[in-house]
């Protein structure tokens, strides 16, 4: 008896919690697929049920609202930065973990201390660098700005390859192979779970980011501006009245590909978290 | 020694990048010529570089062609592509784009690269001041940014005009908005930003719009409300300055004078407190002003052409609009003020091609482009012969601004002004809660409002 009424209790902690968590995304949901189009709060579910946003979003670009353009434009960045990072924040890791060089721990700890810094501080120098390389108002210049830092993120990858025995690099560098060739095909190969986390992480703060790309991309030229910048404009305003719903749809569609690449990548994360646990 | 290399030609290529960026910006600049060939005597040309570097350049061909048209002297002038960039709200975009072909039409000997981009006028300030250079050669602004737009030097003085008499052909009120200290900066595009009231007339009838408590006690009746957006200061604004109490902007350009605290003050609070009480009079900012119309909860508002649409959709036939009403403070009848306020089209001096972005500004804002611009959205035109045309003129919107204009001031004031009026409507607006003494209250906004600028 008692321990029903205790299950119950907690499942209505839980209950509670889940619906304060999933209140805002279910109204962002539905709000999507309604007829209405600008904000009513009087409603918490539309009065009228449409596909129309979502329509709109895709296929009637105007001049202010180009999904499909700023779509390509993050995927792009993003991609890119998901692949320069992924690979400077791997072979930092390897180096810090595997070589011995002298100045290494210093190196390290310098690198801690400096990734420490919010990014943001450096913000207004990286733009006036950038522009008198003429490289704001372009993707280049962002993708430089996403994946120039990330070698500094190598913390949590080093963790991870300290765990393989070293005895595995000896043995292959006795048998005469380069650190390219042990980082390439003995690393690599068994840092799965780590290499999905890095990917995933370094995928989304292009894709999520807003701050730099709104001081980059100030052309004000619509079809330059990232996913963040054309949502944020749907809210201006002037907007808001007549995107508030297409700007909803917009929002979930940007959920996709994130959703799409974890799926991809949960194979080898669940992998990685279990082989892990059974290894300890 | 390899990394020492690597170092060097690192620092070199930012040294290079530096020299190259400044150098760049030099060499642009002399296409900077014509603005300044009309020039009368070019006293003190404005602080702003490239026209006063240019001006003797330019003084030749000017007295050289004594009397021809000054369009002919600015492509005679030009070689090569002109690069424009221009900024247009969202809502402008599609008669913009329209204007701008019409502008490349016009000039066919020419070749223009002219990108249009989005950036509100309530907004303009902030993004251009962010990197005046990176910022749009041509851009919409609202006219109450003007004074730090200038400041700035983000703004062109207007010298002379190519195509059309920019300070005769448009209304007093927005020449001088568009003017600081004496010197015309912008081109006035629309005089339709400031507010009145909206109503539904099967609702109200015109004897009953006159006062604010007459409104009140038909729409209780009616079972509506009506709403207006207290906690802003652009519209509290409209209650003290009513009841003749003063705010306005010092000579610095920065600070304010405000004299809402002082004996009448505390009346005005009170009637604020009062008419909300009622709860038909309701705070409510724009956008949910929006929705309850449509929803036929609210059955008139304090509010701008903007909202016209959306009133005249809902409302139909029954659609009116009217100047602001009175309201009671300390038992004498107000009426109402209101801020009224201009959309400019200014020009950056920083353009690469200063002589065709004015030309092209004066395209934006000429009598065609105003018409086409209230045709298209409903905006009031600042330009005189627009808008005194009949269609102009029947526009209910439109004529209510224009009754309401007799009782509204231009929108000058300084940037601390904003959030103490905001706390102080939204306090008045929920009925004091607090119970606060009104003076007390007053001192502390007024404090606020007048507080220095650091």
């Amino acid at each position: 008896m008692k321990k029903t009424i205790n299950s119950i209790l907690r499942h209505l902690v839980l209950l509670l919690l889940a619906v304060v968590w999933l209140i805002p995304i279910l109204w962002l949901f539905v709000t999507s697929f309604s007829g209405y189009k600008g904000i009513n709060t009087s409603h918490f579910f539309p009065e009228t049920w449409t596909l129309d946003n979502y329509a709109q979003l895709f296929l009637q670009s105007d001049s202010i609202v180009q999904y499909n353009r700023w779509f390509v434009n993050t995927l792009v960045i993003a991609v890119f930065t998901c692949l320069i990072s992924t690979i400077l924040v791997l072979m930092v890791s390897y180096t810090m973990s595997k070589l011995r060089f002298p100045g290494r721990k210093s190196l390290m700890s310098f690198s801690i201390i400096l990734n420490m810094f919010p990014g943001v501080l450096s913000m207004i120098a990286i733009y006036f660098i950038l522009k008198t390389f003429n490289l704001t108002n372009s993707h280049i210049g962002m993708i430089i700005v996403y994946s120039a830092g990330a070698g500094l993120g190598f913390l949590i990858c080093k963790g991870f390859m300290d765990t393989i025995s070293v005895s595995l690099s000896e043995a292959a560098r006795l048998e005469g192979a380069s650190e390219a060739k042990i980082f390439w095909k003995i690393i690599i190969p068994l840092s799965k779970p780590i290499i999905v986390y890095t990917v995933i992480s370094s995928f989304l703060v292009p894709w999520g980011d807003f701050v730099f790309a709104k001081l980059m991309l100030n052309s004000g030229i619509a079809t330059d501006w990232t996913v963040a910048i054309g949502l944020f404009n749907m809210l201006g305003k002037s907007m808001i009245a007549k995107y508030f719903s297409v700007f909803c749809a917009g929002g979930v569609v940007i959920s996709v590909p994130i959703s799409i690449l974890f799926l991809i990548m949960q194979k080898f994360y669940v992998e990685g978290i279990t082989g892990g646990s059974v290894k300890g | 020694m390899k990394k020492k290399v690597l170092a060097t030609l690192l620092a070199t290529a930012m040294t290079v990048g530096c020299l190259t960026g400044c150098g760049g910006g030099a060499a642009e600049e002399p296409a900077a010529e014509a603005p300044a060939a009309e020039a009368p005597a070019a006293e003190e040309p404005a602080a702003e570089a490239p026209a006063a570097e240019e001006a003797p350049a330019v003084e030749a061909p000017a007295t050289a062609e004594e009397g021809t048209d000054p369009v002919a002297n600015l492509i005679a002038a030009t070689t090569g592509t002109v690069t424009l960039k221009v900024w247009a709200s969202e809502e402008d975009q599609d008669l913009t784009t329209k204007l701008l072909d019409d502008f490349k039409a016009a000039y066919p000997d020419v070749t223009f690269d002219i990108t249009l981009g989005a950036e509100s006028e309530s907004t303009a300030k902030d993004t251009v001041l962010t990197d005046v250079e990176a910022a749009a050669d041509v851009y919409a602004f609202a006219d109450d940014q003007i004074n730090d737009l200038v400041n700035a030097g983000a703004l062109q003085e207007v010298v002379a005009n190519y195509t059309f008499d920019v300070v005769n052909e448009n209304a007093t009120g927005a020449v001088e908005a568009a003017a600081v200290n004496g010197k015309v900066y912008a081109y006035p595009m629309t005089a339709d930003n400031g507010y009145f009231m909206f109503y539904d007339s099967s609702v109200f009838s015109e004897s009953d719009v006159q006062s604010l408590e007459k409104m009140i006690e038909v729409a209780d009746a009616a079972g509506k409300k009506i709403a207006m957006d207290i906690s802003n200061g652009w519209y509290i604004y409209a209650f003290f300055q009513g009841a003749g109490l003063e705010l306005k902007l010092n000579d610095d350009g920065l600070t304010n004078t405000c004299t809402w605290n002082a004996a009448g003050g505390t009346d005005v609070a009170q009637a604020i407190i009062d008419l909300t009480a009622s709860g038909v009079l309701v705070d409510m900012n724009d956008e949910d002003m929006a929705t309850q119309i449509a929803e036929g909860n609210v059955v008139a508002c304090v509010n701008g052409t903007w909202r016209a649409e959306t009133a005249a959709e809902a409302w139909g036939d029954n659609y009116a609009a009217t100047k602001l009403p009175t309201f009671k403070a300390g038992g004498k009848d107000c009426q109402m003020s209101s801020y009224s306020g201009y959309k400019l089209v200014g020009v950056n001096p920083h353009s690469a091609n200063v002589g065709w972005a004015m030309l092209l500004a004066e395209f934006l804002t000429n009598e065609s482009a105003q018409t086409a611009r209230f045709e298209a959205r409903g905006l009031g035109p600042s330009n005189l012969n627009a808008a005194g045309s009949d269609a102009v003129q029947a526009n209910p919107a439109i004529a209510a601004l224009a009754e309401q204009a007799a009782y509204a001031t231009p929108q000058r004031v300084g940037g601390n002004f904003w959030s103490p009026a905001e706390t102080l409507g939204q306090i008045l607006a929920s009925g004091n809660p607090d119970g606060t003494d009104l003076q007390e209250l007053l001192d502390t906004t007024v404090e606020g409002i007048t507080a220095p600028v650091e």
